[in-house]
């Protein structure tokens, strides 16, 4: 599904280079619950955005789904983006004047899918999260939870082949944060490779498999023990 | 994707609002402005007879003194002596000609409904109805030999026959109305007529004025020894005393027009002119070095300075201050277009390409602009009313026609959309990466 070989990403101005990822080798396969750890600053965000070819590695290679990104313009990559990649973000990333139908819509739109088949997916997605009653809602009359559900609602409307997560927990209390967890869980035991980042260790021991990296390198790549029993 | 987009747009309008109406406001302002200007400019400087105005021809002559008071170079006179018309109207170098002045006598209505009145008008010839198309909704001109005899025969406008006789204007015809203790046939009633600018006799009426209700032969008047209601110079020799001596006089105070079949016979008349000013030397008269002149419609209204510097200027001041206006604009929208980074990087997050984007925000921009427009298009019939008010009988002189409402909303929709080109360009660079981890 995923697979990255002798990846690098550095940024540089006039006068530092930043050594972000330095030539990581990642393979993600279908279905999998990929966790990715690591300190603040160690690069997995990077990796995440590479992942969700919202930005340019430097060197190396990146395949998603068996395409070769190396070359793709921005457009091929919106459309890439749009057709194979569900997103869940920390701050939810909500738009706050539009109502839950038409969040879950946007990515939708950008697909060109006609109207009822949007409309199919739209509500069958909400039902799945479990807010097909607040259809009608606005993100802001949510709960942090609940934003978070829509999130994932709207990431899987368009029927991902993989889902990236990026501290998909991290602004909700405990009880929220175990719904949704459980959510993606379920999610992925219906199909859908998910690839994670999370600071939580907790959270990354509910995943298949854990890679940790530290200051561009992965260090460790470890199988949960709760996954191994 | 475009209706999705402009409803978008539409509801963008909720989103920052205080931003929102200031853009909205500035562009109104800037447009309103704008548009009662440039109507103004337009209805002074259009084309009031399009379909002749290089076959309708004002002459002129200087028939003034080659004393001190003569400088070389300088502008002959805009109006002739009646010797000149006499003389231009007998020779009839034209298809049709006419010459025209100011008359401002008494009306004594039939009746004692209506009380007398005085009543501007004009004295003219019989070709005036036909060469400036004035439509006669009742009756005609009158005929050529009550033209030449100045008969007691009169045209009127459809207010003042409505005012005087409180009948329709068919049943005016062959009626008979006082004017200045003498008795005159109503021979035809005119309809609405407005040429716009008013160009057919500039001297001594207003451009923006309406035409008058009361026209009589020209021969007629200068029999009852009417003076003219308008400029007259008499500059251009002793006057004796009389009205026979101001007929006979060098005083200008008559405006001729000519019609020619042809534009290209301009040269030719041109040619009469320069002949009947050698013969008139020859008389003794016109003794300065002869500085004949021959402007058609838009000319003479150029001319005559019917479209004002001030108003030339006023226009280029309102165009500057829509420039400054979209300049406010762009650094509004760029603060609005930048509140949404957020909102752009999670839409090409989830798969908006660079020109989705683009298309969104322009469409937000031209949504802006038509909201602005509209609210321009109010400001600028306001202003229009404003102006109007301060012009004398004639209300509705300064008037929006359907092309102008297109232009204006046109206006509104490009200036939104050059003032949005800036932001949203920034919007396409936004790098959804960083504005999502921002959020």
């Amino acid at each position: 599904m995923l697979t990255m070989t002798r990846l690098s990403k550095v940024y540089r101005t006039h006068l530092i280079e930043t050594h972000a990822l330095r030539g990581i080798d990642i393979h993600v396969r279908e279905g999998e619950f990929v966790a990715v750890t690591g300190p603040s600053g160690s690069g997995k965000t990077t990796f995440l955005n590479i992942a969700g070819l919202l930005e340019e590695f430097t060197g190396g290679e990146f395949r998603l789904d068996g395409v070769d990104v190396r070359g793709l313009d921005d457009n091929q990559r919106s459309r890439l983006r749009n057709q194979k990649l569900g997103f869940i973000f920390q701050g939810f990333n909500l738009i706050p004047d539009l109502n839950l139908f038409d969040n879950v819509d946007v990515p939708l739109r950008y697909r060109g899918l006609p109207a009822a088949e949007r409309k199919r997916r739209i509500e069958g997605a909400l039902a799945k999260v479990g807010l097909a009653s607040r259809i009608k809602h606005y993100p802001a009359e949510l709960s942090g939870g609940q934003q978070q559900r829509v999130a994932i609602a709207r990431a899987l409307a368009g029927e991902p082949r993989l889902l990236l997560a990026d501290e998909p927990t991290g602004n909700l209390d405990s009880q929220m944060a175990r719904g949704v967890m459980e959510l993606l869980e379920q999610i992925n035991a219906e199909g859908t490779t998910i690839v994670m980042v999370t600071h939580d260790p907790e959270l990354a021991a509910r995943a298949h498999r854990n890679i940790h990296i530290v200051d561009g390198q992965i260090v460790d790549v470890v199988k949960p023990l709760a996954q191994a029993a | 994707m475009f209706r999705y987009y402009l409803v978008l747009g539409l509801k963008s309008l909720r989103r920052a609002p205080v931003i929102t109406a200031l853009i909205v406001l500035i562009l109104a302002v800037g447009i309103g402005a704008s548009m009662t200007s440039l109507t103004m400019f337009l209805v002074m400087s259009g084309d009031p007879i399009p379909h002749k105005s290089d076959r309708l021809l004002v002459p002129q002559f200087d028939n003034g003194l080659m004393d001190g008071s003569y400088t070389a170079g300088e502008e002959p006179e805009r109006q002739m002596t009646w010797t000149d018309v006499e003389n231009l109207l007998r020779d009839a170098k034209g298809l049709r000609q006419t010459a025209i002045y100011g008359i401002y006598p008494t009306l004594d209505p039939p009746g004692d409904t209506v009380q007398p009145f005085f009543e501007s008008g004009m004295a003219t010839t019989r070709d005036y109805f036909t060469m400036f198309d004035v439509p006669l909704i009742a009756g005609s001109a009158w005929t050529a030999e009550q033209d030449a005899r100045g008969a007691d025969v009169a045209v009127i406008g459809e207010a003042l026959a409505r005012r005087v006789f409180d009948t329709e204007p068919a049943a005016v015809i062959g009626q008979r109305l006082t004017i200045d203790d003498r008795a005159y046939t109503i021979v035809g009633v005119m309809g609405e007529w407005n040429p716009t600018p008013r160009f057919d006799r500039v001297n001594g009426s207003d451009a923006t004025g309406r035409p008058e209700q009361l026209w009589l032969p020209i021969r007629n008047a200068t029999s009852r020894e009417w003076r003219n209601n308008g400029w007259t110079n008499c500059s251009g020799g002793e006057v004796g005393p009389g009205y026979a001596n101001f007929l006979k006089s060098e005083c200008t105070w008559l405006q001729y027009w000519v019609e020619l079949e042809r534009a290209d016979q301009r040269d030719a008349y041109r040619d009469y002119l320069k002949a009947y000013v050698a013969e008139q030397k020859q008389l003794g008269r016109m003794q300065r070095p002869e500085n004949n002149r021959l402007h058609d419609v838009r000319e003479w209204l150029d001319y005559t300075g019917v479209v004002s510097n001030d108003t030339r200027m006023a226009t280029w001041m309102a165009c500057g201050f829509l420039l400054v206006c979209l300049v406010n604009v762009v650094t509004l929208m760029l603060a609005k277009f930048t509140a949404r980074a957020g909102e752009i990087g999670v839409r090409r997050a989830l798969g908006a390409t660079r020109a989705e984007v683009l298309q969104q925000s322009l469409i937000e921009a031209g949504v802006l602009g038509v909201v602005g427009a509209l609210l321009g298009l109010g400001l600028t019939v306001l202003g229009l009313e404003l102006i109007n008010g301060r012009l004398t009988g004639a209300e509705d002189f300064y008037v929006m026609d359907p092309a102008l409402i297109g232009a204006t909303l046109l206006l509104g929709v490009t200036a939104a959309l050059v003032a949005g080109l800036l932001p949203t360009w920034q919007a396409c660079q936004v790098r959804p990466a960083i504005q999502l981890k921002s959020q």
